[in-house]
């Protein structure tokens, strides 16, 4: 398997097989001479930014804390959840108890429904 | 049954992408300005284009994955970035122009200027995609689209010299103004080849959950969306050729173009010209508002669908939302539209290279395609479009440069 060519960037399914973002970035962890492994993947703006360069990503961040405080931070899901890679990533979570809706759901409150037809 | 209604999502995408304001202008300036000479280039972007429009249906069929979602999985973050901001100015200007088209559709019914309609047209195509469902808007303009087909019966009603017609299906080199020639033969292929119709037919497959069994009507509908498109667009050229090369009438306004079909029907044919401008660039534009929208959703993960209530969608249902009024605003400003219309479809054939290229790796990466990838044929065909973009892209802006004026 490939990292970048086989995870990085793809999509992310949950245990419903809802679609729930991209792979916007990996964590790597290494211990001691072990050759690094991969302990989970993020899912998240902040992360995306950060890959588009230095700049791009501290501008982010900085515009995430004044808007957002910490419901922003990139969402983890660890390696060990993941259930197969093929063009998509499964993972064994449920999209709808994780954060990576925040945004979505921020703006589904504050913004849509207040435009008619905007209501559930 | 239901896939004859399938066959409609082909004929739409014929209709929005060929008959909108930069295919009726641009083929309306080539009739006036080269009589017959410049037929070859509608057929060459009607061929590509279909060629290029079955790739990304079956690409979607067949992987689940729209071409944005590849561009952002297969090539990654920085090139999808670059060709996500490419592509959005790109369909920003497209949008403005479209916009512009029904807002001049208006004012010629109305007599009112057509930078009032602006901002109403906006919000009617707004809220037709707030409300409205996937099928709704594709069904709704494929069936209303058919009254462009007013100007192949208008071609074939002034008896059209069949000889020139058909030597000017053959490419030749200009006879006079080799620059304007050149400029509007590329405007021609930026107008028919529009890059964001791939990214909205690969959408709808998957809006429209298609799968392996739908690879024949994918042929069909490809097929006979652009040949309906590029014969309309032809019978455009042909009337403009007829109606205004001998009394050698330049096109400089959208104004002049009802000329084309009361030529053939008398005062019938204003409201047929007016009908046919107004729909087809109001179904063009919303076609572009969801492409944007989608282009943003599909490579950066969001959730997206035309047919999931905003609140579901928030993210994908406000770019919309922010980006109609904001291709309203030319328009609304009274930027000149024909203009817009030239440099808009000339910097469509210059972005061509950021789509084409990528869908000759896609169509022969077997993740994504399995045994339904290109063969030999496909993959000569669509090297050879990606060339023909990548020249295109180079010797636009000196064209525009050139030839525009």
């Amino acid at each position: 398997m490939l990292l970048v060519l086989d995870v990085l960037d793809k999509q992310l399914t949950d245990r419903h097989g809802v679609r729930m973002g991209k792979a916007d970035g990996l964590v790597m962890l290494q211990e001691g001479d072990a050759p690094p492994r991969v302990v989970c993947i993020e899912v998240g703006s902040l992360t995306l930014a950060r890959r588009l360069g230095r700049h791009v990503g501290r501008w982010a961040a900085r515009l995430a804390r004044r808007w957002g405080g910490d419901r922003t931070q990139s969402y983890r899901i660890p390696w060990t959840l993941v259930r197969g890679i093929t063009l998509e990533i499964a993972v064994d979570v449920d999209a709808e108890e994780t954060r990576v809706n925040v945004v979505e759901d921020w703006l589904r409150i504050h913004v849509v429904a207040h435009i008619p037809g905007g209501r559930l | 049954m239901k896939r004859m209604l399938e066959v409609a999502l082909g004929i739409v995408t014929g209709i929005g992408g060929f008959l909108e304001a930069g295919s009726l202008a641009t083929a309306a300036q080539a009739g006036s300005e080269f009589r017959f000479d410049l037929i070859w280039a509608v057929i060459v972007g009607a061929v590509c284009l279909a060629f290029l429009v079955e790739m990304a249906g079956r690409l979607s069929a067949i992987s689940k994955h729209t071409i944005p979602d590849a561009l952002r999985e297969r090539f990654g973050i920085r090139f999808f970035v670059v060709s996500l901001i490419i592509m959005e100015l790109v369909m920003f200007l497209v949008m403005a122009t479209e916009l512009g088209g029904v807002a001049i559709a208006l004012e010629l019914a109305s007599g009112v200027s057509y930078r009032w309609w602006a901002l109403p047209v906006g919000f009617l195509a707004w809220i037709l995609l707030w409300k409205g469902t996937f099928g709704l808007i594709e069904k709704g303009v494929s069936v209303l689209g058919l009254v462009t087909l007013a100007f192949v019966v208008g071609a074939i009603h002034l008896h059209p010299p069949m000889a020139d017609v058909v030597r000017g299906a053959l490419p030749r080199p200009p006879a006079h103004d080799p620059a304007r020639y050149w400029f509007l033969a590329v405007s021609i292929l930026g107008a028919s080849i529009s890059p964001y119709l791939f990214a909205f037919y690969s959408a709808g497959a998957v809006e429209d959950k298609w799968d392996v069994s739908h690879l024949t009507i994918n042929r069909i509908t490809a097929g006979l969306g652009m040949g309906f498109g590029g014969i309309v667009a032809i019978g455009a050229l042909i009337v403009a050729a007829i109606v205004f090369h001998p009394l050698d009438i330049q096109v400089d306004s959208f104004m002049q173009l009802p000329l084309l079909l009361t030529g053939a029907f008398g005062r019938v044919g204003f409201v047929l010209f007016v009908a046919s401008l107004g729909i087809a660039c109001f179904g063009a534009a919303q076609e572009i508002a969801l492409t944007a929208a989608y282009m943003l959703a599909q490579g950066l993960g969001w959730r997206w669908s035309e047919n999931l209530p905003p609140a579901v969608d928030a993210r994908f249902s406000l770019s919309y939302t922010v980006l109609i009024p904001l291709a309203a605003i030319p328009a609304a400003a009274g930027v000149d539209i024909l203009k817009l219309t030239n440099i808009s479809m000339v910097l469509s054939a210059a972005s061509l290279p950021v789509i084409v290229a990528p869908l000759l790796i896609l169509m022969n990466d077997r993740r994504y395609v399995r045994d339904y990838g290109n063969g030999w044929f496909s993959n000569t065909v669509v090297a050879l479009i990606t060339a023909l973009a990548f020249v295109l892209a180079i010797v636009s802006f000196p064209l525009l440069v050139k030839g525009g004026g």
